[in-house]
């Protein structure tokens, strides 16, 4: 899988491709629009990861261009601007997704996936990890063949476990996935604790072993013995 | 009340004290010229008798005399009015009379002529009528012409009127008309200041807003993934992580105030400007699915009674607007407790179990007001603000202690 990254902040560029390259996606940079540009005509990607606001130009016009070369390649829009206006103008060019600075990599990887799913992946779109398996077309979590009831956060908090093996994540980070711009909802009270803490009991009573573990003062961490 | 109507009126009441005196003015002067043209006659006969008498010494056959005094001597005509009794219809009515002397044989016979005089209450009645039909000639003439005048002379202002009232901050300044009239041009030269100064502070506003966010948010971001990269190191490599989280829960509720300083800032500058008719139920449903596992964690049992409810407004700050109120009240719940939301098609209504909360309630809508537990911050300021860009009514208030009340009306469309 070949991702075009484009955003114009050197450091956040490095650390997106870096993030990114570990979980094995080939990755190119461009850190202008001209760049960009150059690249989307010269060579074909299965998603572009681009920032709207770029010094040379706008990213929506990338978006406009790669909709025409290449139809089928998947679009994230990054951007720093609000998600009320410019998300409508972007999704409207055909991105595919939205994601607002700033973000966590964790978070990125999951859009990245989940894109990649649906756009290449169809017919096989089973995540295994362990003892657990999660259907995302239909939303069915499964140990073994018996089916686990999840309500949405859980389902959304488990595929965001799902798509970072290994890799910790903080509770604010959840937050933010489940509840977007209203993740201060966390702040008075430990919802994201109580949400694993019920994944961990419907899991045990299933007969999975406890695949979430916590990383003290940090956050969560899927690990599959 | 209507600029040319309040011309109308006030020029029909200066009208007023012109008919009065005109009035009075018609009245004497109709008097005068009755006596005028009486006394002229009067004059005139009385000529023709001295003239006639001196010839042949007695009075023609038709004479106008009515009295002959004799042995009364007025050396010189003398003109007085008197009122006699009119048989035919038991009336008094006015005479003018002239007396004067003539000598008859050797003696002194005063003349009276007497002359009918028009009755002062037929004067007065002629007066009416002409200034009745005077006024209702100006007073038509006055409108036609205030009509004719104001719509030539105001042009140029309501044509300023309508341009003001059509102009949208998010569109270019419209140029305003050089007229003929000093006043206006003053009036359109300011007007223009105006709207060119509300236009550039807009356009400022919005350009600090996001280069604020552009800039600030990508470093953020920075900081973050690079908080979040350290985070994953492998253990022994891993810096002190105390500190580490510090970094990275400092950026995060960085970003998060500093998304809903601008989100205020942006309401603030009417930078939504996008009003379709949308169902204000759908969204309250919409809002109600994303927090209803945050609120079953806790036991809070949720009411719900929505009805129709349709508003013109931006769609992203419906979505704003009812997902503060709705987290606000599951946020600052207590376990166990109650939500009541009834959405009507004039009010939104939401009542739930919570904290007590010592001071005015409604400080709790503004910036940065902390409850005594949890953090209040700015939900409810961003709600508020909404609420006065689109005229929206909101109370809150704590009754029994711990049970919190917030009220949105809106205003009948």
């Amino acid at each position: 899988m070949k991702i075009l990254v484009i955003e114009d902040n050197r450091e956040l560029l490095d650390l997106i491709a870096e993030t990114l390259r570990k979980e094995k996606y080939v990755c190119e940079l461009a850190d202008r629009f001209s760049l960009a540009e150059e690249k989307v005509h010269l060579y074909s990607y299965d998603i572009l990861v681009v920032d709207i606001n770029l010094p040379d130009g706008s990213g929506l016009d990338i978006i406009r261009a790669i909709k025409k070369i290449n139809p089928h390649a998947g679009v994230i829009v990054i951007s720093a601007r609000d998600s009320l206006d410019n998300k409508i103008e972007g999704l409207e060019l055909g991105a595919d997704d939205y994601i607002t600075k700033p973000f966590d990599m964790a978070e990125l990887v999951v859009r990245v996936k989940s894109l990649l799913r649906r756009r290449y992946y169809s017919g096989s779109d089973i995540i295994t990890q362990g003892d657990i398996t999660l259907n995302t077309s239909t939303r069915e979590v499964k140990v073994g063949a018996t089916l686990v009831e999840l309500t949405r956060s859980e389902y959304d908090i488990l595929l965001f476990f799902f798509s970072n093996p290994g890799r910790v994540i903080s509770k604010e980070s959840l937050a933010e996935h489940i509840w977007g711009d209203h993740m201060d909802l966390a702040d008075s009270f430990d919802f994201i604790y109580s949400h694993i803490k019920n994944l961990r009991k419907k899991f045990t009573v299933a007969g999975a072993s406890d695949p979430i573990k916590a990383v003290y003062g940090m956050g969560y961490k899927l690990e599959i013995n | 009340m209507k600029l040319i109507r309040r011309t109308y009126r006030l020029s029909l009441l200066w009208l007023l004290p012109v008919l009065l005196l005109g009035s009075i003015f018609v009245f004497f002067m109709i008097n005068y010229v009755v006596y005028e043209e009486t006394d002229e006659f009067l004059i005139y006969e009385m000529n023709r008798l001295v003239s006639f008498h001196r010839e042949y010494n007695d009075l023609p056959d038709f004479h106008m005399v009515s009295d002959i005094l004799e042995d009364v001597d007025y050396p010189e005509p003398v003109f007085k009015d008197t009122l006699l009794l009119e048989s035919g219809d038991n009336e008094m009515v006015p005479y003018r009379e002239l007396y004067f002397t003539i000598d008859h044989r050797g003696k002194k016979v005063t003349l009276v002529l007497r002359h009918l005089l028009v009755g002062e209450d037929d004067i007065l009645r002629g007066t009416l009528l002409i200034v009745a039909g005077l006024a209702l000639l100006v007073a038509i003439t006055f409108l036609l012409m205030i009509k004719q005048v104001s719509g030539k002379i105001w042009k140029p202002f309501y044509q300023t009127l309508k341009t003001i009232r059509g102009f949208k901050i998010n569109e270019p300044v419209p140029a305003l008309p050089v007229t003929g009239i000093d006043e206006f041009n003053t009036l359109n030269t300011t007007v223009e200041g105006f709207l060119k100064k509300i236009s550039t502070d807009y356009k400022r506003t919005k350009e600090f807003n996001e280069n604020a966010s552009h800039e600030l948010q990508t470093h953020l971001a920075v900081i973050r993934a690079n908080a979040e990269f350290l985070l994953n190191e492998p253990e022994a490599e891993k810096p002190d992580e105390k500190h580490l989280q510090a970094i990275y829960n400092a950026t995060v509720k960085l970003s998060q105030t500093q998304k809903s300083l601008l989100l205020l800032s942006k309401i603030g500058n009417q930078e939504f400007n996008n009003p379709v008719a949308l169902d204000l139920g759908e969204v309250l449903k919409q809002s109600l699915q994303l927090f209803r596992d945050a609120a079953e964690l806790r036991d809070i049992s949720v009411r719900q009674d929505i009805g129709k409810c349709t508003l013109q407004m931006d769609p992203g700050l419906a979505d704003v607007m009812v997902n503060n109120l709705v987290k606000n009240s599951v946020k600052h719940n207590v376990k166990g407790g109650y939500i009541s939301i009834l959405l009507e098609s004039s009010s939104l209504t939401i009542e739930n179990s919570g904290h007590s909360h010592e001071g005015e309630p409604e400080t709790l809508l503004e910036r940065f007001k902390t409850g005594t537990k949890g953090n209040l911050g700015i939900g409810l300021a961003i709600v508020k603000q909404i609420c006065d860009l689109y005229k929206f009514d909101i109370l809150y208030r704590i009754e029994k202690e711990n049970v919190h009340f917030i009220k949105v009306s809106f205003p009948k469309a």
